[in-house]
């Protein structure tokens, strides 16, 4: 199943963070800066999958034999798009390429529905964010993969707000996406 | 530059950006939200949560606002219900109390008209749900699985599962209905595929269940065309094949024409796998045909690797190769070309799963070649990690602008990166895989040793510097390897070749005299070395002194090294060799004692005891007891040698025996071999020892004690005083008399908890009133003066004694004496020097050593004590890391595992089991039900209060879950099969009807007020939480 969905920018500022289990806020902050260390290092032409960050591998090896392997998140998946990264974490239970082509249906599917999505549209409309996921995820287990189907469920919930046109300069000049002077990472 | 982003545009004035003191605006934006959150305004409301839940995602804490999440979930407006249903997905935690008060409005939810509004809560459910939540909802999930609109229906089959998780339960009424769908042709496709995802996720835990469905998953492989639905049905039929060999044959048609025609590669890698894991591969018949299916597979593998230079392609291929080299090592090895070079991949992931595959591959033929390559890697990347290491650091664009923002994310567009340097772990990581390839079934793949010391001496170099003190407690567990750790573990192997290969222990003995000169060269003095390599180095070199060229440089080296090494471990190795080293050069007796040989051990002498005299306080006991014997020894010896002339022309003098001969016979002796782990269990059990004999029946208290805090502070002098007081080695033979007074037993108990000083005083006392006694005692016959207590044979007195006392009187049973004498003269010396002494003195020290031997042959079942504590720590530690590991994003569905889907089919013979077991659980929970009420009766009785009768309504509670929750599964495993999944909602009603009636015939009179209860109690939860939401 999949463990955790996550969307971030290059500064490692979240952007979603969708979790199917429940975990501390702490923790979750720890294991996003964990994956933005590994994902800001990656070389050109690597990969999209990345090593365990020690805070999943750390429960992964500790259990010696393979009895509960398919529990514990195994995957980490990631896509980069433009400013942004996306990441799934799963267990074995997903196909890595597959969950690739996920990643890719759903950035596809905000394109849709923002019509040239941006880092922008994220932050002013995550809550559509959040309805588009779960269009396509409920629970860790994927229930829609039909682009149409997905971007038809989240206009059924009502209009997708567009970004607003009179604040959008005026926010994005003053606005960079550096609060990096507030939510250090640590692991950078 | 920071900026807060508005979470909705509604919001118009935004939360805007603020530079240099985002703390402050964060913080007032909280407070904002805080005030806002309250407000009776709901579209006020729902904006300020959804500030909330997107501070949320920074990691602002927003569990204080559970409650405004339910007040917002509640609402009526579906744009505002929507917020609160997001904040409840995103902050609510297992311990969020107000779950338990939202139950109602899920279930009106979930009833709702509105398809939207039904969407909500089941998407909300699997973020949030608990047993009891699980158990209140499934009634009105249930029919949503029939609901019309498919997007519902494949919403709650997922939510289904995830209730299963928690509460299993939920399969056995939802699964019927599910197999129902899957079964449907008609069915709306991605509900089908949202219940093989399901069954996916369930089948790796019970694949039995599932494998009548076989014929219709197979019909939706070959006909769907859908390849997502196809890779999760390989994947499924992976965990079914093992089960049901004929399977495979029937797959391997479809299979192969997959993977021979599809342009899919994830299907087509899929399928590679699916062929892997449901050892397809592995099975024995046919032949002929696995090895065309097992060729073609491994062929499509390398050339994913070869040909497509894709590099997730090429991570995937070694995922599955690193599936099959368990199983066909040969057919991986074949692809050795492709997979080394691999290692050589720019990308970390990929490097990381090749090394994973080149452990199981290496041989004795390609062991130099792989290792090479290796350490090729590790150097490159440690010399361009010194070069560059600050500038990677600033490499990341942190003075990004609102281009980036408005940048469109592409999905056919993806960003590059710059290289950067191998990250610790993995260096860390490749060293250790080099030491366990190397080491492997004692260094069966290794024909050439002295190329492994060098790689080791290089290695040491190589290994990244051990971390500060300080830093090592922010790693969360102990599970991976340290950098710290690896650096001992080069060292450890060093030691290792030293003591197993004689031939090239000279090679050792060089190798380990250079690392000893690069650490020193590598930390200038006064900065400290901590390296791990440096305490089985020193030991080695110790050891071996007698291979090295050149003793006195390796001793000049150690002592110069000694004052800046700061690991105790390391430190007493040092300490240690330093003084073979040092007698192995000052003890050779055929060197003659000059005038100049004098002069040069006396000066080396007087710099081996300047060294060490700095650390006789040092604060671990092992290196504090080496340097102050090492000390005090070599303050004798310099006084001997300095008395001792020098031998001239004319006259021959010998050289010092404590040189030549006293302090080499501390360090010589049989050749260490090493000791296999295991060694230690096949060492017989002496006769009469039974481990299970408490050695102590104070032990409960005793270790309770040693726990207590008090005691740790102080650990190390209550011990002395506690072993000071206990009769040395001498007397084990027969217990002194003395230590069978009442004073003296106390003494030695209370000295666990008493502070220091009291506990001093205290050994002071007995100390003089053991003087006193033996005073007054001088005269008496009985008590033997020390000059002949040694003899046992008839002496005069011996004789005297016995004709005076008659003879039935023996006297050796009174050796008590003699040895009390030992002791009171031992005591009486020391005791006025251990007042004036330093904290820890030497004379302690080694009477810590004495009386551990007495306990150890007073109580043999020590070893047991510590093995089981051992265990114990063992156990604790693994519970903590399984809690660990279900904390981080895991998902236990152990649950699932103990029930069984279709009853009569397959678990015929599990449930009368389970049956069994949960009556006698239950009968136990009656008993202690009957227990505690009637203490509390009791108690009532005694005590005419209020609080008795609060006491006993807690109790029958208790008794009522556990009733309960038996009752319900014995009545369902009784006979509720055939019927149980046609209408769930009417079994539930049903079993709840059932479960009270045979409470009621179960219980006793006793236990009526409980089966009451039982029946209030559904009652009580549905009145309540509208209560408090309305």
């Amino acid at each position: 199943m999949i463990n955790a969905v996550l969307v971030f920018n290059g500064q490692g500022q979240p952007r979603l963070t969708k979790f199917y289990t429940q975990l501390e806020t702490s923790i979750q902050q720890r294991l996003l800066s964990e994956i933005f260390a590994l994902v800001s290092n990656r070389p050109s032409g690597a990969c999209n999958f990345l090593p365990l960050p020690p805070l999943l591998a750390a429960s992964g090896t500790s259990q010696s034999s393979s009895e509960q392997h398919n529990d514990v998140p195994s995957l980490v998946t990631y896509r980069n798009y433009a400013t942004l990264y996306f990441i799934v974490i799963s267990t074995s239970t997903e196909s890595p390429l597959a969950l690739l082509d996920l990643i890719q249906v759903y950035v596809e599917a905000l394109d849709k529905l923002f019509e040239n999505v941006c880092e922008l549209d994220l932050i002013f409309n995550f809550e559509t964010l959040h309805a588009a996921l779960s269009e396509m995820i409920v629970g860790g287990v994927v229930i829609e993969t039909n682009l149409d189907r997905i971007v038809a469920g989240v206009k059924a919930q009502g209009t997708v707000a567009k970004r607003p046109v009179n604040e959008s300069r005026g926010t994005a000049l003053g606005a960079g996406l550096g609060m990096g002077g507030n939510f250090v990472w640590p692991g950078r | 530059m920071c900026v807060v982003v508005p979470p909705s545009p509604s919001n118009s004035r935004g939360l805007r950006s603020h530079k240099g003191n985002e703390k402050e605006y964060i913080h007032n934006c909280l407070k904002e939200c805080r005030a806002e959150i309250r407000s009776q305004d709901m579209d006020l409301k729902a904006t300020a949560l959804l500030k909330l839940i997107y501070l949320e995602m920074f990691g602002h804490d927003m569990s204080w606002a559970s409650f405004n999440v339910l007040e917002v979930m509640a609402s009526s407006k579906y744009h505002q219900k929507r917020v609160g249903y997001l904040g409840a997905i995103q902050s609510f935690r297992p311990d969020t109390e107000v779950l338990m008060l939202a139950t109602n409005l899920l279930k009106k939810d979930l009833t709702a008209t509105s398809m939207t509004t039904i969407a909500l809560p089941i998407v909300t459910l699997p973020h949030v749900i608990t047993p009891s939540l699980a158990l209140s909802v499934l009634p009105d999930i249930l029919p949503r699985l029939s609901h019309t609109s498919p997007a519902i229906r494949k919403k709650t089959i997922v939510t289904l599962y995830r209730l299963a998780l928690v509460y299993p339960e939920t399969l056995r009424a939802a699964w019927p209905k599910i197999k129902e769908k899957l079964m449907d042709r008609s069915e709306d496709s991605s509900v089908t595929a949202a219940i093989v995802n399901v069954i996916c996720e369930l089948g790796w835990r019970r694949p039995h269940d599932f494998l009548s469905l076989a014929p219709r998953l197979f019909e939706l492989l070959v006909d769907s065309g859908n390849n997502w639905l196809a890779i999760k049905l390989i994947k499924l039929f992976a965990t079914l094949t093992p089960l049901e060999p004929r399977l495979v044959r029937k797959l391997l048609p479809p299979l192969t024409e997959i993977i021979q025609t599809t342009p899919a590669m994830s299907l087509l890698y899929e399928c590679i796998n699916g062929i892997i894991q449901g050892g397809i591969l592995g099975s024995g018949d046919d032949t002929a045909g696995k090895e065309e299916i097992a060729s073609l597979c491994v062929n499509k593998l390398r050339s994913m690797i070869m040909v497509d230079g894709d590099p997730n392609l090429k991570y995937v291929a070694l995922l599955a190769f690193n599936k099959i080299v368990d199983t066909h090592p040969w057919l991986v090895a074949q692809q050795e070309d492709v997979i080394l070079e691999c290692i050589d991949s720019a990308d970390i992931s990929i490097r990381i799963k090749a090394l994973d595959l080149v452990q199981g591959m290496v041989g004795s033929d390609n062991l130099i070649s792989i290792v090479s390559r290796l350490m090729r890697q590790l150097k490159l990347s440690s010399t361009t990690d010194r070069k560059n290491g600050t500038n990677t650091s600033s490499s990341n664009p942190g003075d990004s602008d609102d281009e980036d923002l408005e940048t469109t994310i592409n999905p056919t567009q993806r960003a590059t990166e710059q290289i950067a340097p191998l990250p610790e772990d993995y260096r860390v990581d490749v060293i250790d895989r080099i030491l366990n390839m190397c080491c492997q079934s004692n260094y069966a793949h290794l024909n050439d040793f002295e190329w492994y010391i060098d790689v080791l001496t290089q290695l040491v170099r190589i290994a990244p510097t051990p971390r500060k003190i300080n830093d090592v407690e922010t790693i969360p567990i102990v599970g991976r390897s340290n950098s710290g750790d690896i650096s001992e573990k080069i060292g450890n192997e060093l030691r290792n070749v030293a003591v197993k290969v004689q031939a090239v222990r000279g090679a050792c003995l060089q190798a380990a005299e250079i690392i000893l000169v690069q650490l020193k060269n590598d930390t200038p003095a006064g900065s400290f070395l901590n390296s791990g390599t440096l305490g089985p180095i020193a030991w080695v070199i110790g050891e071996y002194a007698t291979e090295l060229d050149a003793p006195e440089d390796v001793l000049g080296l150690l002592l110069q090294l000694i004052p800046r090494i700061t690991g105790a471990e390391s430190l007493a190795a040092s300490l240690q060799a330093a003084m073979k080293v040092f007698s192995l050069t000052a003890g050779d007796h055929l060197a003659q004692w000059s005038a100049e040989h004098k002069s040069k051990v006396l000066l080396l002498m007087a710099r081996i005891v300047h060294t060490f005299e700095a650390l006789t306080l040092h604060p671990t006991l092992e290196v504090q007891e080496r340097a102050v014997e090492f000390t005090e020894l070599l303050k004798l010896t310099a006084e001997a040698a300095s008395a001792q002339e020098a031998s001239t022309e004319l006259v021959h003098q010998d050289t010092p025996l404590l040189l030549t001969q006293a302090i080499p016979s501390l360090f010589v002796g049989w050749e260490l071999k090493s000791v296999a782990t295991s060694a230690q269990k096949n060492v017989p059990f002496p006769e009469g020892l039974d481990l299970d004999e408490p050695i102590n029946p104070n032990l409960d208290f005793l270790l309770a004690s040693s726990e207590s805090p008090s005691f740790s502070t102080n650990e190390a002098d209550e011990f002395d005083t506690y072993y000071h007081q206990r009769p040395p080695a001498t007397s084990i033979a027969s217990e002194p008399a003395i230590t069978r007074l009442g004073d003296e037993r106390v003494d030695t108990v209370s000295s666990y908890q008493q502070p220091t000083e009291a506990s001093y005083l205290d050994a002071d006392i007995v100390a003089r009133r053991k003087l006193e006694r033996l005073e007054k005692n001088r005269d008496d016959p009985f008590y033997i003066q020390e000059t002949n207590s040694i003899q046992r044979s008839s002496t005069p007195i011996h004789n005297i004694l016995q004709s005076s006392n008659g003879p039935d009187l023996d006297v050796d049973s009174i050796p008590i004496m003699e040895l009390d004498l030992d002791k009171l003269s031992s005591g009486v010396s020391h005791a006025p020097t251990k007042l004036s002494k330093p904290p820890r003195p030497k004379p302690r020290q080694r009477i810590v050593v004495a009386a551990d031997e007495n306990l150890a042959s007073s109580g043999q079942s020590t070893p047991k004590n510590d093995s089981e504590n051992d265990v114990g720590l063992l156990a604790s530690k693994a519970a903590r890391a399984r809690r660990f590991k279900q904390s981080v994003l895991g998902v236990d569905s152990t649950n699932i595992e103990s029930l069984t889907l279709e009853g009569g089919a397959t678990g015929g013979a599990y449930d009368p089991e389970a049956q069994q077991r949960e009556e006698a659980e239950m009968a136990q929970a009656m008993k202690e039900v009957e227990r505690l009420r009637l203490e509390m009766q009791r108690a009532n009785e005694r005590i005419q209060v209020a609080q008795g009768v609060d006491a006993a309504g807690t109790v029958v509670k208790k008794k009522k879950k556990t009733t309960a929750k038996a009752k319900k599964s014995s009545t369902i495993a009784e006979g509720d099969d055939g019927e149980g999944g046609a209408e769930g909602g009417q079994v539930v009603k049903k079993k709840k009807k059932r479960e009270k009636v045979a409470a009621v015939d179960k219980s006793t009179g006793d236990t009526q007020a409980g089966a009451d209860r039982n029946i209030a109690k559904p009652k009580k939860k549905k009145a309540k939480p509208p209560a408090e939401i309305e």
